[in-house]
């Protein structure tokens, strides 16, 4: 979980040191981003990548907090529940790189796949818990 | 420490893993029936594909995003309270009724989409969610009058 945040940060630091100097270089208009999508469609497409992983990575991992905290406080936060988590994680981290770099769809797409399975097993373990 | 609120976040959960799963199958064949060529995609997000595939086909994933909104505030609300041993009783029937409404608010969306039903729904199952952000408030700050179970 702790590790999952922290690269959230460093997803948040690269965004910034991206596109704070693009902003800087596009001379926008001063009322530029009072919605900060509409950035999107004034900046390099390739600093948008970097805000667009930043956004999903507030998405799907939400699931992944609650079922992690969930199988802690029910005490099932421990062996194969653990390995998921990791392998969840270092789903999202690959994730990111391929999103933010060289944003090939198809394997974006293949790893999101891969993760989102890991959370499916770890929702129904997490069920088969509680109930 | 086996909270019975942690039975209402589980099943939220599940649920939205089964949205997820709904999207996938209704949007892939959309994307192949639409020609588009996602092996040489570069770039782009999900939400691009609002203007070339059909409402029907964007709805599940537009419920499946918003499961990943507000329910965030539900988590957070239900995991202060079985933090702090309120997880039980009266607080995790809210959890319950408010699970079951983003349930039937997910039914709605991704089938008829009917936005006064919709919003009703979402209005509704937002009255319990601010009860247990209150409750969380409440216990988190360390008053307990508010008769619930301990």
């Amino acid at each position: 979980m702790v590790a999952l945040v922290l690269w959230t940060f460093v997803m948040l630091g690269w965004m910034a040191a991206t596109r704070l100097p693009a902003i800087a270089k596009a001379r926008l208009p001063k009322d530029a981003g009072e919605r900060t999508a509409d950035l999107a469609t004034m900046l390099p497409k390739q600093i948008q990548w970097k805000a667009d992983n930043y956004n999903h990575l507030m998405e799907q991992p939400t699931l992944f907090y609650a079922l992690a905290g969930v199988m802690a406080l029910a005490d099932a936060g421990t062996g194969f529940n653990l390995v998921l988590a990791w392998i969840y994680v270092a789903s999202r981290v690959v994730h990111s790189f391929v999103h933010a770099t060289t944003n090939i769809v198809l394997v974006r797409f293949s790893i999101f796949a891969i993760g989102s399975l890991c959370l499916l097993v770890m929702a129904v373990r997490a069920a088969l818990i509680v109930f | 420490m086996n909270a019975e609120i942690l039975q209402p976040i589980a099943l939220l959960v599940a649920w939205s893993m089964v949205v997820w799963l709904w999207m996938y199958a209704t949007r892939i064949p959309a994307m192949q029936r639409a020609n588009i060529d996602a092996k040489n995609m570069i770039g782009g997000s999900g939400a691009d594909l609002k203007a070339v595939l059909p409402p029907t086909v964007q709805w599940k994933a537009d419920n499946y995003n918003h499961l990943m909104e507000q329910p965030t505030v539900f988590y957070a609300a239900a995991f202060t309270l079985a933090l702090l041993g309120m997880g039980n009783g009266f607080n995790a029937t809210l959890a319950w009724v408010y699970v079951g409404f983003r349930i039937i608010h997910s039914l709605v969306q991704v089938l008829v989409n009917r936005v006064i039903v919709r919003f009703a729904l979402h209005f509704l199952g937002t009255i319990p969610l601010i009860m247990l952000a209150t409750h969380a408030l409440f216990t988190a700050f360390g008053f307990h009058t508010f008769g619930v179970a301990h």
